[in-house]
Order: structure tokens, then sequence, then C-alpha cells
């Protein structure tokens, strides 16, 4: 096996242009390290990302841009400020400090784990993803780019560069709630991330509402949305959007929890979650 | 390929595979032992060692990212003031049973002192969380990490 290593974007797009099908993009490592010592991945080469400084850049006046080399660490300090806390507090549980030192915002998005912890916090900002090649540029919604379990829509030649989200307004709370057998080091059961707007009278204008680790790729409770939007957080509406959290989700039993476990633990952390957005927005 | 790097201040070269990682350069080929194998997939914290200051599972770190950068191990952060303190601090509080993992810990430990000088216990408690120790229960890690914090503040 080759290793590539590249500290210019045009020079790891040059090396995708050719030989993209059978390299693995590797950054950080700390998912593709374990994946090729277990023989999950056997990639022709390794093309080595993680020194392209133009990959590192975080932007938040205004909408946000982040690198794609953007380390969990540095979000989990918080580099976004309070309206993205959902992805400090989802970045701070992905593994341990030795994890979040080399892993990458970019890596986690492209590992595509059903249980990636930052994805569901990225769905509730909006988030899109912009991907280069030595033939252009495209951006697309981050819902959209993950198709399902370890699969994304990116091309061979293509490389995932930023990850972007809009600016959160007044009175906006996030959360991103996480359960797992122990606190430290868990890969989650379930991962559960809602942001809430709300206008001065305390209607809610906007929800919503992404789980991770439930189904076979990290998405967005539409149901829960809709019941959330349109008028104050009562209990009756928060009854409603937990009632509906898991329609359109079908929960999977794997070696973590049942699904039937899931089942009884997604609606009270959408409770939990709701609470905590209606606190962080002052409402 | 070849890889040229730092290794406790002393520059090394060798030809390494793409699929080494810096665990097995160190260990197998450096013959730097101190650094231990856990569970080789970066959920214990045995092998952690500083790449340019910031504590990374060896295991999981390929060796050729490590070209033209400087590495710590336990054996370097011995001769190191801070790696010293904890050392002590870790035998006086009894924080080393088996021994297996402290390396990793005082490893881990150095880059979080480094970085904050005077961390509360709940921040010492989560900076270690990708650190496992089978053996002490933790309380005496922690009570020696406040040790070592007092004799910096105090010294």
């Amino acid at each position: 096996m080759e290793l590539h290593a590249v500290d210019s974007l045009d020079a790891a797009l040059d090396v995708l242009a050719t030989r993209g099908e059978r390299c693995q993009v590797l950054a950080g490592g700390t998912d593709v390290m374990v994946q090729l010592a277990r023989g999950e991945i056997t990639p022709a080469a390794l093309l080595h990302v993680e020194r392209i400084e133009a990959l590192r850049g975080i932007e938040v006046d205004g909408p946000i841009t982040l690198g794609a080399l953007v380390t969990h660490r540095e979000l989990a300090k918080g580099v976004l400020g309070d309206g993205f806390r959902s992805v400090a507090e989802s970045a701070a549980t992905v593994g341990g400090r030795q994890t979040q030192v080399v892993g990458t915002i970019g890596g986690n998005v492209c590992n595509a784990s059903p249980a990636a912890d930052t994805v569901p916090a990225l769905l509730v900002h909006d988030a899109t993803v912009t991907l280069r090649s030595s033939a252009g540029s495209r951006t697309v919604p981050l819902s959209a780019f993950l198709v399902g379990r370890r699969a994304t829509t990116r091309a061979p030649d293509e490389l995932l560069t930023a990850i972007g989200m809009p600016a959160t307004g007044e009175g906006s709370g996030d959360v991103y709630l996480k359960v797992g057998r122990r606190s430290a080091m868990e890969v989650a059961i379930v991962g559960l991330a809602m942001r809430l707007r709300f206008d001065e009278a305390g209607t809610v204008t906007e929800a919503r509402v992404a789980l991770a680790s439930v189904g076979p790729r990290p998405q967005r409770a539409t149901g829960a949305e809709a019941a959330l939007v349109g008028g104050p957080l009562e209990p009756d509406r928060v009854d409603a959007a937990a009632s509906a959290v898991l329609d359109g989700v079908e929960p999977v039993d794997d070696l973590r929890a049942t699904a039937a476990y899931r089942r009884r633990v997604v609606p009270g952390l959408l409770r939990r979650a709701a609470g905590i957005c209606a606190q962080r927005a002052g409402r | 390929m070849e890889l040229s790097f730092t290794v406790n201040g002393r520059p090394a070269a060798l030809e390494v595979d793409a699929a080494d990682t810096l665990l097995g350069v160190l260990r197998d080929r450096l013959r730097l032992t101190g650094t231990k194998e856990g569970c080789n997939e970066g959920e214990c914290g045995a092998c952690t060692v500083l790449v340019d200051g910031l504590p990374v599972d060896s295991c999981i770190y390929a060796a050729g990212a490590a070209a033209g950068r400087s590495v710590e191990t336990v054996e370097g952060l011995s001769g190191d003031q801070l790696g010293a303190a904890l050392q002590a601090a870790f035998i006086s509080a009894g924080g080393v049973q088996c021994g297996f993992c402290t390396p990793g810990f005082i490893t881990t430990l150095v880059a979080v002192l480094r970085e904050d000088d005077k961390p509360s216990e709940d921040e010492v408690r989560r900076a270690l969380a990708g650190n496992i120790c089978r053996c002490t229960g933790y309380s005496q890690i922690v009570d020696a990490v406040a040790a070592t914090v007092a004799g910096r503040v105090a010294g």
C-alpha cells in the first residue's frame, strides 16, 4: 500500500482524479486506521490530507464555515459560540481526548457511521457539505449526502472540503443528548440533537430534531419537528412530538441495544431536549 | 516510504509501510517499549504518545503521518520536569498497580497540564476518559494529579 502525502488541495485533487477509486482519504485516522487493521477496507493507497492548511479554517462571522480538518477538540471547546452548543456537546463525546485532538469533522461525516455523534447536531443546524474535485465543486445538504450505513454520495474523485451552517437567530436553543452504558468512550445507543427557535411570544417558530444510532444513518425526525412548531412549548405539544419522534424511523436491533429499548428511550430524550432548548433560548 | 521525525528530541529516520502504526515503529523498530499496546483500536489509551504536543493513540496513528513531527514518549517524559513530577506523584498516591496503563496516563496528563496548569477534578476526569485503568479505580490517579498540581503551584 502506498501513502500519498500532500500539503495542498490541488495536489490532493490530482491524486483523487487519477486514483480516487482505489484511494482511501486519511485525515486523523481514528476510524480509517482501525478499519485497515480489521481488514474492513483494503485500499491500494492512502491519501494523507491532514496537512492541507486551507482545510483547517473556522469562520464564525455570520454563517458558519468549517474546514473539513477542524478537530472535535476545537469544536468541543465551543469555538462556534452559544448558538451551536449541540455541535460542541456532540464533538465532546467522540471518543476520548486522544481521538478528539486528531479526529476531524470531515472525517466523522465521511465515515458515515450510523452512530456518528456530530452528524445529528449538524443536521439540526441545516448543515451543507462542499465537495471539490479537479472538475469542480458542489454544495449539497448533509441530509442528502448521507444515504445509508457507511454510504455517502461522495464520488471517488471528490474531497469533502467544508461544512456550512446558517447563523442561528435570536431566541434559539440547541442541545445534543446521548445515551450510552457509560458516559466516557461510548458509542451512542441513541444520540438526539434538537434546535428550537421561539418568537418573543414564546411560540416555537422553527424546530429541528435529528437522531443517531437509531436507524441505518443519522436522520431528521420530521414528525416531531412538525408537532413542535406553531405554538408555545406546552406539555401537550411536547407529548405530541414525543409520540411522533419515531415516525418514518425504523429503530435497529444491534449489539448495543434492542430496537424495543430504543423505542422506549427516544421519546424521553426528546422531552428532556425540548426543556433544555427552551431554557437555552431564554423562553 | 522513508519516515524522518524526531523522537524524544533526537532525529530518527527509517523505512516504513503506509499501514504501519506509530506504535509499531516506536516499540518494534526503535525499541521504545515504554509505550504499551492495549486494545490496539484506540479505546484504552495505553499507547498514548505526544505528537507535536498532542496526546494521540499511537496504535491508530499512521506512522507516515508523523513525518517531520516531534514525538514524545514516556521515556522522554521521564526527563521532563512535569513528567517526572507526575511519575513521583503516581508512586506516592498509589496510582500505579499493575502499571500497564501508567505510561499512557502520564503522557496524557503531561499534555493536559501543559495546556492548563490548574484543571479542576472534573476536568481531569474528563481529560482521562480515553485512558483505561482496571486496577486503581482511578481515584488514586486523580489524587496524584491533584498532588502534582498543588506541587507546581507551591513550587
